[in-house]
């Protein structure tokens, strides 16, 4: 039998969830990078374009489901190479909750300043 | 039970003489993974100024990016982000079992097509900083 080479658990969903926001990731921060620096430059930004581009219902999701899947798979992939790395016990845990609390404010902050870059609400 | 395979302890550097390119690949993506998880707080920190002025927020990012050391920052971004991109394909392919014997030449494809991306975006990220 094969050994079984990854560090994730076996039949673990973080494992499936890291691969599918990585599909969509790889996708998406290609096309964040194009626009906001190859299309538009970076140089160039004004509130006035960031607003533009953010009151497109379209854009405005995907940039918020980049937030979303950007932070579970960073938080997911520290967490992961932490307990790789040997972490266990109550100190997995306390990191664990911590990443999952940083996660969380991160999203919720995103959130709020991707509505303030809107006029959709 | 599922077994481990021991990859022993990345910390002992004595060891990257026998380092395989997988053990690179992996070493690289931890490494930019680290970076980018980084780059995403520090990134919604400085987007936050949308929460201020309008004004704010556009003299902030016009500030920022009239610093020479943030467009080299940048360029480091980009060569970081497109190796976790191209290294995550081979990842996800490695993961269905696709071109398993020649992963070793998909982890170096990976860092030759970062470089001449990079390269080639060189003019873009400075352009504007130093002329």
């Amino acid at each position: 039998m094969a050994e079984h080479y990854s560090s994730f658990e076996r039949g673990g969903r973080r494992w499936l969830f890291q691969r599918l926001t990585a599909v969509f990731l790889i996708g998406v921060l290609a096309f964040h990078f194009m626009l906001l620096h190859f299309v538009n430059h970076a140089a160039d930004i004004t509130f006035m374009g960031t607003q533009a581009r953010m009151s497109q219902v379209g854009y405005f999701a995907t940039m918020w489901l980049f937030l979303v899947t950007a932070t579970f798979h960073g938080v997911n992939g520290v967490y992961n190479a932490l307990v790789n790395q040997g972490l266990t016990g109550s100190r997995k845990n306390a990191v664990k909750y911590l990443l999952l609390a940083a996660g969380v404010l991160l999203v919720l902050q995103g959130t709020r300043v991707s509505l303030a870059m809107t006029n959709l609400v | 039970m599922s077994q481990s395979y021991n990859r022993g302890t990345v910390e002992d550097f004595g060891r990257w003489r026998d380092f395989s390119a997988g053990m690179w690949a992996w070493i690289f993506h931890k490494f930019t993974g680290w970076v980018l998880v980084g780059y995403l707080f520090t990134h919604i920190a400085v987007l936050s100024t949308a929460l201020g002025t309008a004004d704010l927020y556009t003299s902030t990012i016009s500030g920022l990016e009239a610093l020479l050391i943030v467009r080299f920052l940048e360029v480091g971004l980009l060569a970081v982000a497109v190796f976790h991109i191209l290294n995550g394909i081979r990842l996800l392919m490695v993961d269905l079992g696709v071109g398993l014997e020649s992963q070793d030449k998909s982890f170096y494809a990976s860092l030759l097509l970062t470089g001449a991306i990079v390269v080639a975006s060189v003019p873009t990220f400075l352009g504007g900083a130093l002329v």
